[in-house]
């Protein structure tokens, strides 16, 4: 036991010494590697992304997938050369420091890890890819970027966020597109029960197959669906855009035309139910009625039943 | 378009159709199964000025005395437009039927006419249709269906299309200029090759090393005197290699690169310019290019329906016309410049707008 722990005292000592002795060059060398390693990866990002930009969405696509197993594979060689020279600093005292650094990963930078793992993960699996629209989280978006540690969506308000790759281990998710240029978009009209539901299915085909943003064929099929519900009947459209990127475009441009096609036939928005719901006007005066009530009742407060009645309304 | 001769060349028959022999057998051969019994409509299609028409004329010249032809010339917005008269034979023919829907909505119902007409009637229909009219019909009504029969016109060969051109000239009109660079071909040499990349979405040319065999085969064989006569290549030659690179094999684009570069009556190869256009567009500019190149001609007013505005109309025809990617024909329709019609279409195909 003593001995043990002289032996543990021992190599604590020569991991100290061969810290002491490692000269200032080497580091800054292993900080430029890392740096270079960062450099590279940015502007091989930066210049394929711009190339990839005067291609066509497929083109581009194929062009965006590789872009994160470039950055994988400068990093793996940064990290391969940053490690040589450790192995060559510390030789038979790596164990030890192998140790702290699984102690550095069990207590401080675990999700770090775990980002890079993720990292590796979605570079190698591809669950999605640069330019697809993802849902993680509560977050849905196009994808930018895809870092060793993060992945970068940008939402459809414009909004940059940075999801850490650890999320697939934990989170679903889900691709609308999966590399491909098109996309499915459903898009939902409502219409008043007593609509000619006929006439609006035709309108609503045409709109649609009409569109500028549409993508029609075999595989990319389009359906319509009809249901008709209590208040009202909701036709929809599952299709697909041309270029996910117009995916908002194309259902704007299907409703905006959908609707002026629609009032021109007769047929109309689904109205409030009269039963359910009071028209917003009546709603104003019962509560101003109510209102009054109130101030009527704290100054007669239990002068009659039919004050008291009106409280129970008020109450109400 | 004029893929007939109008002229005898080189000891060719008057009114011999280039290079769609193959074609019209194809459709006489469905006419034929209609005269038993077995009604096969037929579907000409072609990309603009690829000979559809030309075709179809001919098989009009062939089958004089059973046949109805009927040409639409603008979108056709009347249903009454499509009814066939009472004296209608039993092969109809129908040119540019592309024009019979309007892409918008309310715009289709003069085509479902049309399809019940074909299916309903007991005639053989035998229509022509834009490459690219037809690929999008065909995803949203699976026209395939009502026609069996489909005849993609191919692309002339460069000796065709050399015919094609000369024909229209008398022996020895034309004067091919080789200027100063008598080209000697070498063993190896390096040629450019127009390619369309539609996922960079532009024309681009390519330089190809090419061997050249036939001056290897005589060098091994020593027929030193031949090769002197043979080795060089003649103006002619160069000035259709030229074209037919160019061209692709389409005999409209053939004939207006001819026309725009001939200095009657001189020609010389190194006057062949190379079309690449580098085209910028917003998005309903390039809606309303790919609704030119799919009916191959569209009115002002026509393209106003579809677009929904006068104003936009125009900012989007100024745009097109500043780029120098459509003119207007004489007969009021606006079409695209057949020397931009493969860059247009290599634009059009990286925004998928056409499928």
């Amino acid at each position: 036991m003593v001995n043990g722990e002289g032996a543990v005292e021992t190599g604590r000592e020569q991991l100290l010494e061969s810290i002491r002795s490692i000269e200032m060059q080497t580091l800054i060398d292993m900080v430029l590697i890392l740096f270079a390693a960062y450099i590279l990866g940015r502007i091989v990002t930066i210049a394929l992304s711009k190339f990839s930009e005067k291609m066509s969405r497929s083109g581009s696509v194929k062009v965006k997938m590789i872009i994160p197993a470039i950055k994988f594979g400068i990093y793996i060689i940064a990290f391969f050369y940053i490690l040589r020279e450790i192995f060559s600093m510390f030789g038979p005292e790596l164990f030890l420091l192998t140790g702290l650094v699984g102690a550095a990963i069990g207590f401080g930078v675990k999700d770090l890890f775990a980002d890079f793992v993720g990292g590796v993960v979605v570079t190698f699996e591809r669950p999605y890819q640069v330019g697809d629209k993802i849902t993680i989280g509560n977050y849905y978006g196009e994808v930018t970027d895809i870092g060793l540690r993060a992945t970068k969506l940008v939402t459809p308000d414009d909004d940059t966020v940075t999801v850490p790759n650890s999320l697939i281990f934990s989170e679903a998710v889900a691709s609308g597109n999966y590399g491909e240029s098109e996309m499915m978009v459903v898009i939902d009209l409502y219409i008043a029960s007593e609509s000619d539901v006929e006439t609006a299915m035709k309108i609503f085909r045409e709109v649609v197959v009409s569109s500028r943003y549409v993508y029609i064929s075999r595989s990319s099929p389009i359906t319509l669906l009809h249901k008709a519900l209590p208040f009202y009947t909701r036709l929809r459209a599952r299709t697909y855009v041309n270029d996910l990127r117009d995916e908002f475009e194309f259902e704007s441009d299907v409703h905006t035309r959908a609707w002026i096609e629609f009032q021109k036939n007769g047929i109309r928005a689904p109205q409030l139910h009269i039963l359910s719901i009071p028209p917003i006007e009546e709603e104003r005066e019962s509560s101003d009625t109510n209102q009054r009530n109130v101030r009527l009742n704290r100054r007669n407060r239990g002068d009659s039943e039919f004050d008291t009645g009106s409280q129970r309304n008020s109450e109400l | 378009m004029t893929g007939i001769h109008s002229n005898g060349s080189e000891g060719k028959v008057l009114g011999e159709v280039l290079g769609l022999r193959d074609s019209i057998g194809e459709i006489q051969a469905a006419i034929a199964d209609f005269e038993v019994g077995k009604r096969l409509n037929v579907a000409i299609i072609a990309e603009p000025l690829g000979g559809k028409t030309t075709l179809l004329n001919e098989i009009e010249k062939l089958n004089l005395s059973r046949v109805t032809k009927i040409t639409f010339s603008k979108i056709v917005r009347d249903k009454k437009e499509i009814s066939l008269p009472e004296d209608t034979k039993r092969v109809v023919l129908l040119d540019n039927c592309q024009f019979l829907y309007m892409r918008r909505s309310g715009g289709f119902e003069v085509f479902y006419e049309f399809l019940h007409m074909i299916s309903s009637q007991n005639s053989i229909f035998i229509t022509t249709w834009n490459t690219y009219a037809w690929k999008y019909l065909n995803e949203v009504f699976r026209l395939e269906k009502y026609f069996p029969v489909q005849v993609f016109i191919p692309a002339l060969e460069k000796e065709d299309l050399k015919d094609l051109i000369l024909g229209r000239y008398e022996e020895g009109e034309i004067i091919f200029d080789s200027g100063n660079k008598v080209k000697e071909k070498a063993l190896i040499y390096i040629e450019d090759y127009p390619l369309e990349l539609a996922s960079l979405g532009r024309k681009v040319y390519i330089p190809v090393l090419k061997i050249n065999i036939s001056y290897l085969k005589k060098r091994l064989l020593n027929e030193k005197e031949k090769e002197r006569e043979e080795e060089k290549e003649t103006a002619e030659d160069r000035v259709f290699g030229e074209i037919y690179r160019e061209s692709k094999g389409n005999p409209g684009i053939a004939l207006r690169i001819w026309e725009l570069e001939i200095d009657y009556p001189h020609i010389e190869p190194e006057g062949v310019r190379h079309f690449s256009y580098d085209i910028e567009l917003e998005q309903e500019e390039a809606f309303v290019l790919e609704l030119i190149l799919s009916y191959q001609g569209l009115r002002k007013s026509e393209i106003v329906d579809i677009v929904g505005s006068m104003l936009r109309t125009d900012e989007i025809l100024f745009q097109l016309l500043n780029q120098e990617l459509i003119f207007e024909h004489e007969n009021g329709s606006i079409r695209v410049r057949p020397e931009a019609l493969r860059s247009v279409i290599a634009y059009l195909e990286k925004l998928r707008l056409v499928w």
